[in-house]
């Protein structure tokens, strides 16, 4: 049955980016809070019910779906600014969903674990979650959390209108990046991690670096974001992601950029 | 990062069960080692002796029925000659042509060799032969010489006859028989013990094979199991060992599902309260002053709730081998810091010596920084007052590689009892001052925590005096140093 939701959706979606061009250009300008949509996927009710309150004393506003396949009908209906999402649903369960929704929007997604060393983070971030949080959780960590999602969403320093790494192009001001000639989607985490990184072409920036300034946590973030991002941004920008040439690993240091 | 298996046995429980107990026994090994030896020893000792005594026997009653008759052919041919001719003694002996003769003759003696004269026979045999007048035989040593004493009544004549046939090259032909004896039973016991060597090893491989799988099993590799054979001894080992493996490996898994199960339904009461208390606190303001201090109380509860449940699951995860360290370097004065920064007293003093400063540990972020917090967790609702946290090198030298670095947690209160310092490491321990320490925060599972995780790290913790000699407990964090940057 689910799958047929899934077919339903993209096909949806499919039709739709053919008619106006896909969302690929960050919400720019958009007003922290005010007026941002979140949509809440949690099959618990009274969870579900609480966290809206919470949510909603921070200012923003939460729709709510209590299955995988009412969020995806949701979702279709009136697109959120940020989904979160419980991985344990019931029918299609949260990397479904995640995997779902990434396939037509790059909207920013956080996901609720039970545990943090779990398989399930790593499995989250693969099927294109931006960020984590670990039940239970405290709202007010959670809104900061979507606020520095949504602040990732604005170009990053607009001083280097275009950024050229052979035969990659950045152009961080329209949120814009090339490889050959053909442009590239990427989601709003994976795009403000490659221009965090084209900033200073052949620095190495540290795990730590990188999570301070992409995600904005300090010194106990969870390095994992930083290698299934830098993962899942090589899929994209690399011919051959399983030798990057792009975005390389420095051992033992970090990453960096290279042309 | 890395991800490393948590040993899946504690083995600090005192009680065992074993299957055999008592006495210190020897190996397996060296038990059929030796009944092999002492087997073949003892076959071989029994063999080469009855054949010895068989050879001599034979040998020895060989010669002494030749000898017997040809004293009786002897006997009756001087008898016959003494008949006829009683005067002509020495030519009728000299006739016989006997080696060594004796004749005892109307109360002379007469003999070819001064050596075996009458002296030579034992009274015995001579009131036998003299007296009774029966025939007699005895193995005897004359001068040296072992013969065998043959006497013979001559009747008719009232006389005796002796003869003393030698039986000396007998006994080097035993000797030669009885060394090859020896060599014989010897090379047999060394052909013993080297089988008994052979079958040891053969018999002790599969014991072998299934100690160096438990010991796999035991280091989290669940899905170890013994190859199956056709050996219908070693079958039944193998068929129970394996059987054990895959019951103890389902355990272990459903253990962890119903960790995890536990996990997902304590969680979501849990995620409920703390977001409803938010939106409480949020008003706090707008309630009446009763209200704000229960409100206050939930607050406190439910967050202590939360702590008690994580570090729940945190130990029935450790108890199941299902903690995965995610280890990475740490440079441990930095980290240091930064765990006392987020800790319920961030403003505690973090002093990094120079000779720790660039060192760097191979550990858990978070599981380390959850260390340091329970460690001033405890300072703090125990010890009370200024708290201080320490990291240096124990054993500083100068040029020498660092081996290890030193974390302390030191408090001003009135220190932990000298009989209290192990036992406040243990799970919910109660009574003395464990109990007071334990009682406010947490629910004692702090340093049991602490312990567990230090040890995962490959590091030991203990509490002792303040070594400045103020009051107050001194709590010390020892890890291995990786490197120095």
């Amino acid at each position: 049955m689910h799958r047929e939701f899934i077919r339903l959706f993209s096909n949806g979606c499919n039709e739709r980016s053919e008619g106006s061009s896909r969302p690929t250009t960050p919400a720019i300008g958009q007003d922290e809070g005010v007026g941002t949509r979140i949509l809440a996927v949690e099959d618990d009710g009274r969870i579900r019910a609480a966290v809206k309150l919470a949510l909603e004393d921070e200012g923003w506003i939460v729709d709510e779906a209590a299955s995988g396949e009412e969020a995806v009908v949701i979702f279709l209906r009136e697109p959120a600014d940020v989904v979160l999402i419980d991985i344990m649903l019931p029918g299609i369960d949260g990397f479904e969903l995640c995997r779902t929704i990434r396939r037509s929007s790059d909207v920013p997604i956080v996901i609720v674990t039970a545990r943090a060393d779990t398989h399930d983070v790593v499995a989250g971030l693969e099927a294109g979650a931006d960020d984590y949080l670990t039940k239970p959780f405290a709202p007010k960590e959670l809104s900061a959390r979507i606020r520095a999602l949504l602040r990732r969403a604005r170009p990053a320093h607009p001083a280097h209108p275009k950024l050229v790494f052979g035969d990659l192009e950045v152009t961080p001001d329209e949120g814009k990046v090339v490889r050959g000639g053909t442009e590239i989607h990427l989601t709003k985490t994976e795009f403000r991690l490659l221009c965090e990184l084209a900033q200073s072409p052949g620095k190495v920036f540290s795990r730590e670096q990188l999570l301070d300034h992409v995600w904005g946590y300090g010194y106990f973030g969870d390095g994992r974001l930083v290698d299934v991002h830098v993962r899942r941004l090589r899929t994209k920008v690399e011919l051959d992601p399983a030798n990057p040439r792009h975005v390389v690993t420095v051992r033992g240091l970090g990453y960096r950029l290279q042309a | 990062m890395k991800a490393v298996d948590a040993p899946a046995e504690r083995n600090r429980r005192p009680r065992r069960r074993a299957l055999r107990r008592g006495r210190r026994s020897l190996g397996l090994r060296t038990r059929i080692l030796a009944t092999f030896g002492l087997g073949s020893l003892v076959l071989s000792t029994f063999l080469a002796l009855s054949t010895f005594n068989f050879t001599r026997s034979n040998l020895v009653d060989e010669r002494e029925s030749t000898a017997i008759s040809k004293v009786y052919r002897d006997a009756t041919r001087l008898q016959s000659d003494l008949t006829s001719n009683p005067t002509k003694v020495q030519a009728a002996i000299e006739r016989l042509g006997a080696e060594r003769p004796l004749l005892y003759f109307r109360g002379t003696w007469t003999g070819d060799d001064a050596r075996f004269s009458s002296s030579a026979i034992p009274a015995s045999m001579l009131a036998v032969v003299l007296d009774e007048r029966r025939p007699s035989v005895m193995r005897t040593e004359v001068d040296g010489e072992l013969v065998i004493l043959i006497g013979v009544p001559l009747t008719d004549v009232d006389g005796a006859y002796f003869e003393f046939p030698t039986i000396d090259d007998i006994r080097s032909t035993l000797h030669s028989v009885g060394l090859a004896m020896i060599l014989a039973a010897a090379i047999t016991t060394l052909v013993g013990i080297v089988l008994g060597a052979i079958a040891a090893s053969r018999a002790v491989r599969p014991l072998v094979a299934a100690s160096q799988a438990a010991q796999a099993i035991a280091g989290g590799r669940l899905d170890t199991r013994l190859v199956e054979t056709n050996d219908p001894d070693l079958a039944a080992l193998t068929t129970s060992f394996n059987a054990m493996a895959s019951a103890l490996e389902q355990r272990v898994e459903r253990d962890a599902r119903f960790t995890s199960d536990v996990s997902h339904e304590l969680r979501s009461p849990l995620q409920t309260l703390k977001a409803s208390v938010e939106v409480m606190q949020a008003r706090r303001d707008e309630l009446p002053e009763r209200t704000q201090a229960a409100l206050d109380l939930m607050v406190a509860d439910v967050a202590r709730f939360q702590g008690l449940v994580e570090d729940l699951l945190e130990i029935s995860r450790l108890d199941a081998g299902a903690v995965k360290l995610m280890v990475e370097e740490l440079l441990v004065g930095e980290f240091v810091r930064q765990a006392v920064g987020i800790s319920s007293a961030a403003e505690t003093p973090v002093n990094v010596a120079r000779s720790a400063a660039d060192v760097i540990i191979n550990g858990d972020r978070r599981r380390l920084a959850r260390v340091i917090a329970n460690l001033i967790d405890n300072g703090r609702s125990y010890g009370g007052g200024e708290m201080e946290v320490t990291v240096f090198d124990p054993d500083e030298k100068d040029g020498e590689p660092i081996t290890q670095i030193w974390i302390t947690v030191e408090d001003r209160g009135p220190g932990v009892d000298p009989n209290e310092r192990e036992r406040i490491f243990e799970r919910f321990a109660r009574g003395g001052v464990a109990g007071r320490r334990s009682g406010s925060e947490g629910a004692g599972l702090g340093l049991a925590l602490v312990d567990e995780h230090i040890r995962l790290h490959g590091g030991r913790v203990w509490v002792d005096d303040r070594p400045d000699g103020l009051d107050g407990a001194r709590f010390v964090i020892e890890l291995p140093a990786e490197r120095s940057r």
